[in-house]
Formats: C-alpha cells, structure tokens, sequence
C-alpha cells in the first residue's frame, strides 16, 4: 500500500483520490480538520496552505487545505458552518500566520487558539481585506 | 532587567516595511515578535477583477525580483484549467528564464548580505555581476526586472541565438566561480560573521514547514525541480545543495552552491533547446470552471498559486498566492532568538526575504 493509499485508511474514510487540477483530492466532507491533520503529522507531510473561498450569495465559505507528501500535493476541501472551523494551530505550528490571514481577511475564526494582534494591518476591523466590503458595511 | 527594542518598520539595516519587536537581556535577544502588512496591496482581489492577459501583468507586479516566477506559476495554474500544453521550445525557455531569474536573486542577496557583513567591496562586485545577469535577461526579454516572457500555453519571446547567450552564461559562471563563491564558501570574514549565528534546526525547520535554500540550508532536501518536476526541468542533471549546521553561514553556502548549479542547468538547457514553436499558435481555448494549483521552485522557495474560474467568465473568481517568505518569515523568530543584538540585521537578511511578495 503506498503512502497516498494509506491516508483514507488512516483517516477511516471510503473515499477514493481525484486528481484534478494537479491536486491529489479527497473528498473531506465527514472529516474532522484535526485528525487529517493528525495523520498528516504522522506521515511526515509538509502543510503548504489554505485557501479560503467566499461561495456565491449567502452560501458561506470554503477552506481548501494542501499538504505536500513527496512531492504530491494533496487537497482536502471544507465546507465553512456558521463562518468557523476548528484550528489545527496545536498540531501544525506551519499554520500559525495562514490561519490569522484568513481571519483577518475573510473574518472567519478558526477555534481554540487565540489571535496576535493583526498580522495585516493595523486598526479594529478584520475582514475588510479580501471580503466584499459592501457587505462588512452592511452588517455593521 | 529585559528590554524591548523595536527594528523597523523602516530601519537602516532593513530597508523595506516590516517590524521585528525584539525584547533583550543585555546584548542578546530572548524573544521576539514580527509584523507585517504596512503595505498590503490586496493584490488577489484585485486579479478578480482582471481579464485572463491582465492578470499575468498583475500578478508579475507580486514581486520585484522573482516577477518571471509568479507569472510562470500563474500560466502553469491556467494552463492546467484550459488544456494547453505548452511545446517543448516553450518549456526549456521557461527554465532558462527561472534560473537566470535564481542567479539574479541570489547575487543579489549575497550583495547584500555582504553589506551587512560590512564587505563592501564583495557588494559591489555582486551588483556588478548582477548586471550581466540582467543583461542576459535582458538580451531575451528586452526587459530588465518584469520580463513579460509567460503566457498561457507557453512564452512570448524566442531565444533566437542560444550560442550568445551560452557565451553570456559562461562568462558569469567564470566571474562567480573566481569571485563570488570562493569568498563565500572560504574567506574568514564570511565564516568569522556568519557561523554558528541565527541557527534554525531541522527539526523547527519542519515543523515551521519552511521552504527553499531555508530549509535546505537547515538540512532538509526539499525542492520542487527534483520532487515535482515542471517545465524541461526532468530532462535537467543538477544537484541540490544542502547544508545540516542551520545557521547564516549554511544559508550562504546554499545560494552559493546553487549559483553553480543554475549555470549548469543553464548550460544544458541552451545546448538542448528543442526546435519547434514556443506557444500553442491558433489554438482555441476556454477556461472550464474549476480550480486548478500550480507550484514552481522559486529563488526563495516553493510559490504555489491556486486558480479559479467560473466557465463564460471573463475573470477568474479567485487568484490565491502563497508565496515562500510568508512561511519563511515566521522562522526568524527561532532563528533571532539566543542571537547578539548587533548579528539580528543579517539574520533576518539571511532568509532573504520579501516584503512585496508578503504584503501581496
């Protein structure tokens, strides 16, 4: 079994991998953030990023996370409920400075850790950087 | 009793924005805090509202050294959501185009780690070689910083003589091989100022997932041209420096080692350059919607760009960058920490880092 065959395994899931897009992707929807990121962990993968994408009208966000093992890059994508996601900050210290991007960026927490002072800019508002300021305006 | 002292964000010995809160006990730093995003420029958002030609002169702007890198990463993302194939022509002029991209940035660096040295001398032969290297760049670009050489499925410019751009690249290999590297790899200056100082080990160099002459400076043997090759880069023979000691002295040595080792990638590329094309002519394409990443060895590190497209739209829906001194950067707090007061502006040098690609 190779290492990529081990992962579903590992993470007691069904799925199969997709290539797509030059990304190995498996299908994350039932996974819990911090056991994939334990069994990344374990199999010795390099964390490279998340990508954060605000879906259309009031659909929420979608956070894509990527692990490079052996030069195969890996993608999972997570559906965003209520705006949050666990953070994965105590298991892969690489996280740190993307989780408090995204937050900053897109307002969106990530939980059980806590926030520095803004990584991007300075002042009282988060989320103004990437998300559609009309609609920050709006809410406030 | 500590003390804190603040560097930047605009500082003599960092001439770009960005802020380092360092608190000390006596001369020797205990801890530190980095900050960034004086500038941030919002660039992603920005490239949602750019055309497919547009955004390849956006995103060029992402960075004032590795401009060719972002752009060839960005073609490579849209190719993948396209369907282009760029032609063998195409793809060893891309090489060709990063490695002189590499030497650019890594003479450069080494020019100003030599000022921060206090070698002066050694700074002013690194920016007279980085001249010829910007000649060569220019000579097939017709440009000297954004060279404009990417396009989806493939380049816009033919390397019409490879013979004189073979002579340009011997040239420069000899002038590094005389000058540069033996006083980096020997001289006592070098190792007297840069040994043992702002040590990052394997082990934090893992968990802080950090990347490029970085990580292979702090022993692990990491880069994309060899994992996950791209471009003509698996027809390429070169090796990939690596140094286990962690610290200025093994970052220098990395760049050092990988000067030669771009020329000889550069040698190979220009005797084997393929006939033919060096874009798909003609060929009709449209984007599908979907998401599709890209990654690519930059000077400085893996960059990896994710696209977005939407079919029928004129803009892709999301550009995101990830660029290698935002995971690079955070390292400097390990590497500072234990370090002299006076030894901090060369460590935080030593990562060569980016502001314009951090504050993208």
């Amino acid at each position: 079994m190779t290492l990529l065959e081990e992962i579903p395994h590992k993470l007691g899931s069904n799925e199969a991998w997709v290539e797509k897009g030059g990304v190995h992707w498996l299908n994350a929807s039932a996974l819990s953030v911090r056991k994939l990121a334990a069994v990344m962990n374990e199999l010795h993968a390099r964390f490279i990023t998340i990508t954060a994408y605000q879906l259309p009208k009031e659909e929420g966000f979608r956070l894509e996370y990527h692990w490079d093992l052996d030069g195969q890059l890996l993608g999972f994508s997570f559906a965003l409920a209520n705006n949050s996601i666990e953070s994965i900050f105590d298991l892969c210290e690489a996280v740190d400075w993307i989780e408090r991007e995204i937050h900053e960026e897109y307002s969106l927490e990530f939980t059980g850790r806590e926030y520095e002072p803004l990584l991007l800019r300075r002042g009282d508002t988060s989320g103004v950087n990437l998300r559609d300021v009309a609609s920050i305006k709006e809410k406030q | 009793m500590s003390y804190k002292i603040p560097m930047g964000p605009y500082h003599p010995a960092l001439e770009e924005p960005y802020k380092l809160d360092m608190i000390c006990e006596g001369e020797t730093v205990i801890d530190a805090k980095l900050h960034i995003g004086f500038n941030f420029r919002g660039i992603e958002h920005l490239a949602e509202t750019r055309n497919h030609i547009q955004v390849i002169a956006l995103m060029e702007r992402v960075c004032g050294i590795c401009s060719n890198i972002h752009t060839l990463t960005l073609c490579r993302a849209m190719e993948g959501i396209t369907g282009l194939t760029p032609p063998p022509r195409a793809q060893y002029i891309r090489v060709i185009m990063a490695e002189l991209e590499r030497l650019h940035s890594h003479v450069l660096w080494a020019g100003i780690a030599a000022k921060l040295m206090g070698f002066k001398t050694m700074f002013m032969t690194c920016f007279e070689l980085r001249e010829k290297v910007m000649d060569v760049l220019q000579a097939i670009s017709g440009n000297r910083v954004n060279y404009s050489m990417n396009r989806i499925g493939g380049v816009n410019r033919d390397i019409t003589d490879p013979q004189a751009i073979l002579k340009m690249v011997e040239a420069l290999e000899a002038e590094m091989a005389r000058t540069v590297i033996p006083i980096f790899t020997t001289s006592r200056t070098a190792t007297s100022r840069c040994a043992g100082v702002g040590v990052l080990t394997t082990e934090k160099a893992i968990a802080l997932g950090v990347v490029g002459p970085v990580a292979r400076a702090s022993g692990v043997p990491q880069d994309l041209r060899k994992a996950a090759p791209y471009a003509a880069y698996a027809e390429m023979e070169f090796d990939v420096p690596v140094q286990p000691a962690g610290d200025v002295r093994s970052r220098l040595l990395v760049r050092a080692l990988e000067i030669m080792e771009s020329c000889k990638i550069l040698r190979q590329a220009l005797a084997k350059l393929p006939p033919g094309e060096i874009h798909t002519e003609g060929e009709k394409f449209a984007f599908t919607t979907g998401t599709a990443t890209a990654r690519v060895e930059a000077p400085r590190g893996e960059v990896m760009y994710s696209v977005s497209w939407k079919e029928g739209s004129r803009n892709p829906a999301r550009v995101h960058v990830r660029t290698p001194t935002f995971v690079v950067m955070p390292a400097i707090r390990w590497m500072v920490k234990g370090a002299r007061l006076a030894d901090t502006p060369l460590i935080q040098a030593s990562i060569d880092p980016c502001y314009s690609c951090t504050d993208r």
